[in-house]
């Protein structure tokens, strides 16, 4: 299992409907809105580099979507 | 399904809550059976007994794997695979945890046999809450915000007010038993709890079904410990009546009927434990004497209680208590401030090291090493933004192979669940 935060800057005022197209998505763990260089972060659990692929490919497509970085994780601790 | 991040926690505390609700209302009616309800130590190892074998067969089906998945996995703790045996560095915590447990239930029981009502039984040991807030404050160096303090202190006297007797009696030998046994071994065994909840297994989360499990095997080793020194002094017999009981068929079946309810009000108990901490837990978990007010009405009609008041003050009390205890719990919910921490590393230092430097920091709950822009991607979570500032970022400049890092606020989360 592949794990990755895609770090996402978007048009303003588009924020609300991109995350209701996001909540739809297949793959995704976690979304969160933030305040700063970034404006959405969305985890993604996908099986291969393919599937992630296809995540990145679909959030590209959402209307307001400017930026999309992907970072793989590699290692991770949490509490959860 | 992809739900608020923070609606998980206290979905998750306040089903906990409602099933505990539904438990004492069964248990009122098991503890009033004639082969307990004059032996509470007989009533408290049956039940950890029964709880064991049904435990067991709960969670072996829990472990029946659907799609490559286990059941369990599915529907309680995505965490768990299957029942695995203890781990080395787990021993101490389920010890004392289950010593805790039998000790607490005991205690539990005498107040089950001698007082009928649910809403009664609970009554004062919400002040748990408090108890917490001060261990809290010792074991995990955690001084509470003031926000912290009076919500927990709104939820405590909303609960005490929202528990008084339906007749409006007061009786001192539960309460005695509530203050010097109940509460202290609650809040030890919460707190143990969640130690063994934020443990790694085998590099993963330690899951909520194994450490219910083994918790009641420990109890029940423990309450049978403790019966059978406390009867080798007394000459008593209630190791005896307990496994007497426990043949009886339909003792069997009600005890049954309650730790396998027990079982999954624990497991979500656990699994929340793991999200927040234990005072909050406990603060959302006083809910359960909201709920257990229908179960009340429930046992009045179908007669096996017979006290219920309908003094109109005592109402009043009860519905101010209720109010107090959702408006502290409004009051948690809505004073936590998260954050993604993006750091970026001086070359040359191990990863791992600074991985773990960044995790011993308070409020940390994730630390990923990621390829890309950002070396680390920190996860963390506070009540209030100064606190961040004095727990966080300054324990973070402190780190010499951090070369830079900007800190952005989660206004909104959401979690697949």
């Amino acid at each position: 299992m592949i794990s990755a935060y895609i770090l996402i800057t978007m048009l303003p005022g588009k924020t609300d409907k991109a995350i209701k197209d996001m909540r739809q998505l297949g793959n995704v763990a976690k979304i969160s809105i933030i305040a700063g260089e970034y404006d959405i972060v969305v985890r993604a659990q996908v099986k291969n580099l393919e599937e992630l692929l296809n995540v990145t490919d679909k959030i590209q497509m959402i209307e307001g979507v400017t930026k999309t970085t992907t970072q793989i994780i590699e290692k991770e601790i949490s509490l959860q | 399904m992809i739900i608020r991040k923070k609606y998980l926690f206290y979905v998750l505390a306040i089903t906990s809550s409602f099933i505990a609700a539904a438990v004492t209302g069964i248990d009122s009616f098991v503890g009033g059976q004639s082969a307990f309800k004059y032996d509470p130590w007989a009533f408290a190892f049956s039940l950890f007994f029964v709880g064991a074998i049904v435990t067991l067969l709960i969670s072996l089906v829990l472990g029946v794997k659907i799609h490559g998945k286990s059941l369990g996995a599915k529907i309680l703790d995505p965490s768990f695979k299957q029942l695995r045996l203890v781990k080395k560095s787990e021993t101490k915590y389920h010890l004392v945890a289950g010593l805790m447990n039998a000790i607490n239930t005991v205690g539990y029981c005498a107040i089950v046999s001698t007082v009928q009502d649910p809403s009664v039984i609970l009554s004062f040991s919400q002040i748990v809450i408090l108890y917490l807030l001060l261990m809290e404050s010792i074991t995990e160096k955690d001084v509470p915000t003031l926000v912290e303090v009076q919500s927990s202190v709104i939820v405590t006297f909303g609960a005490i007010l929202a528990s008084i007797s339906l007749s409006g009696e007061f009786m001192l030998l539960p309460i005695l038993i509530v203050f010097i046994v109940v509460n202290p071994t609650w809040a030890v065994f919460s707190i143990y709890q969640r130690k063994l909840k934020l443990m790694k297994i085998n590099n993963k989360p330690n899951d909520s079904i194994n450490i219910r499990f083994w918790n009641v095997v420990f109890s029940c080793l423990f309450t049978a410990l403790l019966l059978f020194i406390f009867d080798l002094f007394t000459s008593g017999g209630h190791l005896m009546a307990g496994v007497t009981a426990v043949i009886n068929p339909f003792y069997f079946l009600i005890l049954a009927l309650t730790m396998s309810t027990t079982f999954f009000s624990y497991v979500l108990y656990i699994r929340s434990l793991g999200m927040g901490k234990a005072s909050v837990n406990n603060a959302i978990r006083a809910s359960t004497i909201i709920f257990a007010i229908p179960f009340s009405i429930l046992l009045l009609q179908l007669g096996i209680i017979t006290e219920f008041s309908t003094d109109p003050v005592m109402l009043i009390i009860k519905v101010i208590g209720m109010v107090l205890i959702v408006m502290g719990i409004i009051s948690f919910a809505l004073t936590v401030v998260k954050a993604y921490i993006f750091v970026t590393v001086k070359t040359g230092r191990p990863l791992r090291e600074t991985m773990q430097k960044l995790w011993n920091i308070r409020g940390v709950t994730h630390v990923t090493i990621t390829t890309g822009k950002h070396d680390f991607i920190v996860k963390v979570s506070t009540r209030t933004l100064v606190k961040g500032y004095e727990r966080i970022i300054r324990k973070l400049d402190e780190i010499d192979e951090v070369k830079k890092y900007h800190w952005e606020s989660v206004l909104k989360d959401w979690e697949k669940i």
